[in-house]
């Protein structure tokens, strides 16, 4: 009794096992079957989520919306002086390119993509691109404003899932606009992340720019990756403590752009 | 049983969709609620449900899960099926007569 008892305990363990073993081995279909036949669900639960917040947002922060709003008007200002600078400098540098004989750098060949869904627990998305649009694993991902989001580790048949640069596994050289103080961005989970690697002795300001570097060949150079928020020297650690906030805003994240040539 | 273990599948995959589709907008930190993991605690502790209810829908809660995260497939059944393991022990031995 005990005996047909065991051999019937083993025989459901080896089942699960085995089952676990090839759900796991099929794991690419299976999950793209899964986000096939929940794409649509995931998408108008997207859409939906994004419009309830942005209706409490703008009822809750009414009043600092108009602060910031304030503060935009000023900041337009001084940008649009800025641009007609840089449209100056823009004219002479093509007449100089063209004198020198050397061609204008090609932009980015992209593919437009739509998030479905966000991984619970790690900082992921999922896109509904995958293998059928010719996406393969690497090729970094940016929003409309050319701000850096990620890059894409895992590809399905017509989904993929992409690693956001706050992800825990995420590390990416950038530098400082407008400096030539360079730094490894690490991400720390929860839309966080971090710049290391900077030396005490530079000067790093909050509210400075970060923006990607040509090292690792993964992402393009020069493509906006966060803001400075907080800086920590000490005389005791060789590099500073500091704390970036990404530019892109998970929760307006709809639209995204895969570069696929650049 | 069947008719309660189907409604409860689609109930669980109703909620692991809305967690990682609609619940992201209102995440606090970074953190999204565990939708999923914290309806099943709550079911665990409804005596309508009987022990093989709760421990189909606790490895298919999971096998959602883990479908929709980046963890193998196999890491939320575990947890989730540990949870209602140790609470229907828990209420076995010390609450229920």
């Amino acid at each position: 009794m005990i005996y047909i008892f065991k051999k019937k305990f083993i025989i459901k363990v080896i089942f699960i096992v085995l089952f676990f073993v090839l759900l796991n081995l099929y794991q690419k279909e299976v999950r793209n079957f899964f986000y096939s036949i929940s794409s649509f669900f995931q998408k108008s639960f997207w859409f939906i989520g994004k419009e309830i917040n942005n209706g409490i947002q703008s009822i809750v922060f009414l009043h600092k919306n108009q602060r910031e709003n304030q503060e935009l008007k000023i900041l337009i200002q001084e940008l649009l002086s800025k641009t007609a600078i840089i449209s100056n400098l823009e004219d002479e540098n093509k007449t100089l390119r063209e004198a020198l004989g050397v061609g204008l750098q090609k932009d980015f060949k992209l593919v437009f993509a739509q998030v479905v869904g966000k991984d619970i627990s790690q900082d992921y998305l999922i896109i509904n691109k995958g293998a059928k649009d010719k996406i393969v694993s690497n090729l970094p991902i940016i929003t409309e404003q050319k701000i850096l989001v990620g890059r894409i580790t895992d590809v399905y048949d017509s989904f993929s899932r992409v690693e956001l640069i706050t992800n825990k596994k995420s590390s990416l050289e950038a530098k400082i606009q407008g400096k030539e103080i360079k730094g490894l961005v690490k991400g720390k989970n929860n839309l966080r992340m971090t710049l290391d690697l900077v030396p005490q002795y530079e000067e790093v300001k909050e509210g400075d720019f970060l923006q990607t570097t040509s090292t690792g060949n993964i992402f393009p150079k020069g493509i906006l990756v966060g803001l400075i928020k907080e800086v920590q020297k000490s005389d005791v650690e060789p590099f500073q403590k500091i704390e970036v906030q990404p530019f892109f805003n998970l929760k307006q994240l709809d639209n995204i752009f895969i570069i696929t040539e650049f | 049983m069947i008719k309660k273990i189907l409604s409860l599948v689609l109930l669980f995959y109703f909620l692991s969709l809305l967690q990682t589709s609609f619940l992201v907008h209102f995440s606090v930190g970074g953190r999204v609620l565990n939708l999923v993991l914290i309806s099943l605690i709550i079911l665990n502790f409804i005596r309508y449900f009987n022990n093989e209810v709760l421990i189909t829908i606790s490895f298919i809660a999971g096998l959602f899960l883990d479908i929709f995260s980046n963890h193998f497939i196999g890491f939320w059944v575990a947890i989730l099926l540990g949870i209602t393991f140790f609470i229907r022990f828990i209420l076995k031995r010390y609450v229920q007569i």
